[in-house]
C-alpha cells in the first residue's frame, strides 16, 4: 500500500525531468542550432537503410503524446495490478503476532515461518493468554500463539483461504504441534530435528487429476493481458503508419530512394522495437515492484512465464505487424482502416479471449493446448501453458519453431502486397492483382 | 550529350494507355520544361524515372547506362501530390531524406540548415509540416529534393499554387541547379513561366511525344509572322493583296501578317511604306501556349 505513492511520484518525476531535459536541449524553446539538435540518427547506419526508417519511427513515436500517455496508463495499471492483490491478502501490512509464555526459540521459530510463507510479523510479548485474548478481540493482534499450546485468532480460518496470514497460522500450528510431540515422545533435539527433517514421500496417479494452481498462473493472466494490450496498440500503429504513409504520398518519395522492402522492415522492426522496450519496461517494473511489496508475482515459476510472455510478445508481433502492415498498403482512408483492422483482430481477439478464459479458471483445456501451436494464437495459449506449467521445453520450441516458419512466409508475401499496393492510388487493389505481382 | 534519356517507354493500364512509345532527353545543365494536357503521362513518365511504376517496354538511362537504385539515390523528387509526413518536424524530414540518400549525419545536417535558409523557412524548422502553409510546404519539398546535391532534378507540377514569390524563389533556384550542370525536369501548365525559365520543352499527348527542343527555335519555328502598323490604313488594306503573304488579324490599327517561306520581308516592308508612314514593323515569336495547343490539337 505504501508502495502505489512512492511508484507514482517516480513515474511523475521522471517524467518532468524527461521533459525538462528536452526542453533544455531544444534551447528553451528557441531553435536549436541544427547540427547540435540531428544527434538522433546517428553517424553509423545499423542495418542500412532499414535502420534508418527503423530509427525515424523509434523517434517518432517516442515522441508521441499518444505514447507517453499510453505508457503512463499501462505503469499505473500494472502497479495496480500487482499492488491491490497483496493489499487484499493482507501481506503488506505486518501481521501483529501476540506471544504468550514464550520463550527465544519460540520467536526464532515463529519468525522463520513467517520467512517461509512471505509474510511479514510483529511479534508482541504477552503477559498472559486474558489479555492477549483481549486484545485479539480489540483488533490490536492478528495473532496470538499461547507458549502453553494454543493459538487465538480473531475469526476462524476457512480451508480454502490462501492468503499468507492463514497459511501462517496453519504452518505455525503445525511445526508447533509436531514439535510438542517430539517432546513428549522423549526425542533429543537431533531425533526431533531429523523427525521435521521428514517430507511426504512423492504420489503418483495412473491418470491425471486435476492441477493444483501454481503461483505463475497469476503470472500468466498478467502476461496474457499485456501481450494483448501491447499487440493491439502497436499493430495498429503499424497499419496506421504505413497507411498515413500512402495517404501522404511521402511514400512516393522514399520508394524513390529505398526499396519496398526496407521500408517495410523498417517500420516494422522500428514499432517492434518500441513495443519490446515498453513491455520490457513494464515487466521490470511489475517485477521489482512485486518484490518490494511482497506479491507472489515473483514466486515460484513465476520468472520462467514472465520469460516466455515477453518472448511470445515479439514473436507474436513478427507475425502480425506483416500482416497489418501489408493491410495498411491498401487503405487510403481512416474508414478503410477500420474495415480492415476489424477482421485481422479477429484471431487475436479469439485466442486472448479462450486463453484469458482458461487462466482464469485455472483449468488448460483441451482448446488452449491446441491453440497454443497456431501461430496466430499461440502469443497467448502457450505463455498460459507456461504458466499452468503444463508445456514441456520441446513443446514450447516446436511452437515457436512453428511461429517463426510461418512469420517467415508471412512475411514474403506481405512485401509483395505491400510492394503492388502502397504506389495504387483512386481505389481498392483487388486480390488477383496481387497474385502475379510485378516490382522492383 | 544526353544525360538523361527516356528511351521507348510504353506503359497501359487496363485499357488506358498512359506511355505510348515515348522518347526524350535532357541534358545536363538545361531546364527542360515537361508539358501536356492533364492524363497525357506526365506524372507516369516522372514516377518511372524512379521506378515507382513497372514499365511495358523501354527504359530510362543515365550517362548511357541504365537506372538503378544506385543512380536513382543521386536523383532528386518532388512529386505532385505533397510528399511529406505531416506530423514530422520539418528540418528532422529534410535532413532524413538526405540520410536516405546517402548522406551521413553531419552532412545531412548541414545541407538542411543551408537549404531551409536558402528557401527562406529556416524559421520554420522546428515546426510541424502540416502547420505550414502551402507554399512553405512546397519549398519544405523543394529542400527534400536538393539536400542530397542530386545530378538529376525531377519536379511534378513545383510552381503550382505558388504566389509570385514562391514562383520566383523555386524558379531561381531551378535555372541555378541547371547552371551546375544538373538536369532539371520539371512539368507545369503555367506556359509562361516555363517560356521563361526553360531552355527546352517537351510535349506529350496520350502519352506519345508530340513536340520538343528549345524554347528559342520553337517560337521561331514555323511561319514567320509579322506585325505591321502603318498610319493612314489602320486596315490593313495594303497588304491584302501581296502574293505569299495572308492578313491574320487586324487589332486597333496592328495588321499580324503571316509570310510564306518564300516571301521576302523587305519586299512587305517596301509595300508597307508605299502605303503610309510605317510606325511599327516587328517579327513575332510564337507564344509557348500557340506552339502547345498546335501540338495537342486543343
Amino acid at each position: 500500500m505504501k508502495a502505489l505513492p512512492v511508484v507514482v511520484a517516480v513515474l511523475i518525476v521522471v517524467t518532468i525531468v524527461r521533459l525538462r531535459l528536452r526542453r533544455r536541449a531544444r534551447g528553451g524553446g528557441h531553435p536549436a542550432p541544427l547540427t547540435a539538435r540531428r544527434a538522433w540518427l546517428g553517424d553509423r547506419r545499423l542495418l542500412g537503410d532499414t535502420g534508418l526508417v527503423a530509427s525515424r519511427e523509434i523517434r517518432e513515436r517516442l515522441r508521441g503524446r499518444m505514447f507517453r500517455v499510453v505508457t503512463v496508463i499501462l505503469f499505473v495499471v500494472v502497479a495496480a495490478a500487482v499492488v491491490v492483490p497483496t493489499i487484499h491478502s493482507g501481506s503488506a501490512k505486518a501481521t501483529r503476532v501476540g506471544v504468550v509464555a514464550g520463550s527465544a526459540a519460540l520467536d526464532a521459530e515463529l519468525r522463520t515461518v513467517a520467512t517461509s510463507v512471505g509474510l511479514r510479523v510483529t511479534l508482541v510479548h504477552e503477559s498472559d493468554a486474558p489479555a492477549a485474548r483481549a486484545a485479539v478481540g480489540a483488533g490490536r493482534l492478528d495473532l496470538v500463539v499461547d507458549g502453553s499450546g494454543k493459538l487465538i485468532v480473531p475469526d476462524p480460518i476457512a480451508a480454502t483461504d490462501t492468503s499468507a496470514r492463514a497459511r501462517y497460522v496453519r504452518a505455525v500450528s503445525s511445526t508447533l504441534g509436531a514439535e510438542r510431540a517430539f517432546a513428549e515422545a522423549g526425542l533429543s533435539p537431533s531425533q526431533a530435528a531429523t523427525v521435521a527433517r521428514a517430507r511426504p514421500l512423492p504420489v503418483e496417479s495412473v491418470h491425471p487429476g486435476k492441477k493444483v494452481r501454481t503461483t505463475g498462473e497469476a503470472t500468466a493472466l498478467l502476461g496474457v493481458i499485456l501481450i494483448f494490450i501491447v499487440l493491439t496498440q502497436y499493430l495498429t500503429w503499424t497499419l496506421m503508419g504505413v497507411m498515413e504513409e500512402k495517404a501522404s504520398r511521402v511514400v512516393e518519395v522514399l520508394l524513390a530512394t529505398v526499396r519496398p522492402v526496407q521500408l517495410l522492415a523498417g517500420k516494422v522492426v522500428g514499432i517492434g522495437t518500441v513495443a519490446l522496450v515498453q513491455a520490457v519496461s513494464l515487466v521490470v517494473f511489475a517485477l521489482v515492484l512485486a518484490r518490494l511489496v511482497g506479491s507472489s508475482l515473483v514466486q515460484g515459476g513465476a520468472p520462467v512465464v514472465v520469460a516466455a510472455t515477453l518472448a511470445w510478445m515479439v514473436l507474436g508481433y513478427a507475425f502480425y505487424s506483416w500482416v497489418y502492415a501489408a493491410a495498411g498498403s491498401l487503405a487510403e482512408r481512416q474508414d478503410q482502416v477500420q474495415s480492415l483492422a476489424l477482421p485481422l483482430s479477429a484471431p487475436l481477439i479469439f485466442g486472448y479471449i479462450v486463453s484469458l478464459t482458461g487462466v482464469s479458471t485455472g483449468n488448460a483445456s483441451l482448446l488452449v493446448k491446441v491453440l497454443a501451436y497456431l501461430p496466430p494464437t499461440a502469443p497467448f495459449a502457450m505463455p498460459t501453458l507456461v504458466g499452468f506449467g503444463d508445456v514441456a521445453w520441446w513443446q514450447f520450441v516446436v511452437s515457436v519453431a512453428v511461429s517463426l516458419a510461418c512469420t517467415v512466409v508471412l512475411a514474403r508475401v506481405a512485401a509483395r502486397v505491400y510492394r503492388t499496393a502502397v504506389l495504387r492510388t483512386g481505389g481498392r487493389v483487388r486480390l488477383r492483382e496481387l497474385v502475379p505481382a510485378r516490382g522492383r | 550529350m544526353a544525360d538523361l534519356q527516356l528511351d521507348g517507354l510504353s506503359r497501359r493500364f487496363g485499357a488506358v494507355t498512359a506511355l505510348d512509345d515515348l522518347t526524350f532527353s535532357v541534358p545536363s545543365g538545361h531546364v527542360v520544361g515537361f508539358l501536356g494536357p492533364n492524363g497525357a503521362g506526365k506524372t507516369t513518365t516522372m514516377r518511372a524515372i524512379f521506378g515507382l511504376t513497372d514499365l511495358d517496354a523501354g527504359s530510362v538511362r543515365w550517362r548511357g547506362s541504365p537506372v538503378g537504385p544506385a543512380e536513382r539515390r543521386r536523383f532528386g523528387y518532388m512529386p505532385e501530390e505533397r510528399g511529406l509526413y505531416p506530423n514530422m518536424l520539418v528540418a528532422d524530414q529534410v535532413e532524413y531524406l538526405g540520410r536516405l540518400h546517402g548522406m551521413d549525419g553531419a552532412s545531412a545536417a548541414a545541407a538542411t540548415r543551408q537549404w531551409l535558409e536558402r528557401l527562406e523557412v529556416a524559421d520554420r524548422a522546428d515546426s510541424k509540416v502540416e502547420s505550414l502553409s502551402h507554399g512553405n510546404q512546397q519549398r519544405v519539398q523543394l529542400a527534400a529534393a536538393l539536400v542530397h546535391d542530386p545530378e538529376v532534378l525531377v519536379l511534378d507540377e513545383p510552381l503550382a499554387g505558388l504566389d509570385p514569390t514562391g514562383v520566383d524563389a523555386i524558379g531561381e533556384v531551378l535555372v541555378e541547379q541547371a547552371g551546375t550542370g544538373r538536369c532539371v525536369l520539371f512539368s507545369s501548365h503555367q506556359l509562361d513561366l516555363v517560356e521563361d525559365l526553360c531552355e527546352s520543352v517537351a510535349i506529350i499527348d496520350h502519352g506519345r511525344l508530340v513536340v520538343s527542343g528549345s524554347v528559342d527555335e520553337l517560337a521561331t519555328s514555323g511561319p514567320r509572322r509579322l506585325t505591321v502598323r502603318v498610319e493612314g490604313d489602320r486596315l490593313g488594306t495594303w497588304a491584302r493583296a501581296l502574293p505569299g503573304v495572308s492578313l491574320a488579324e487586324v487589332d486597333g490599327g496592328e495588321v499580324r501578317l503571316v509570310l510564306d517561306e518564300f516571301t521576302d520581308s523587305d519586299t512587305v516592308l517596301d509595300a508597307a511604306r508605299a502605303a503610309g508612314h510605317v510606325t511599327q514593323f516587328v517579327f513575332e515569336r510564337r507564344r509557348l501556349s500557340e506552339v502547345f495547343r498546335e501540338a495537342v490539337g486543343r
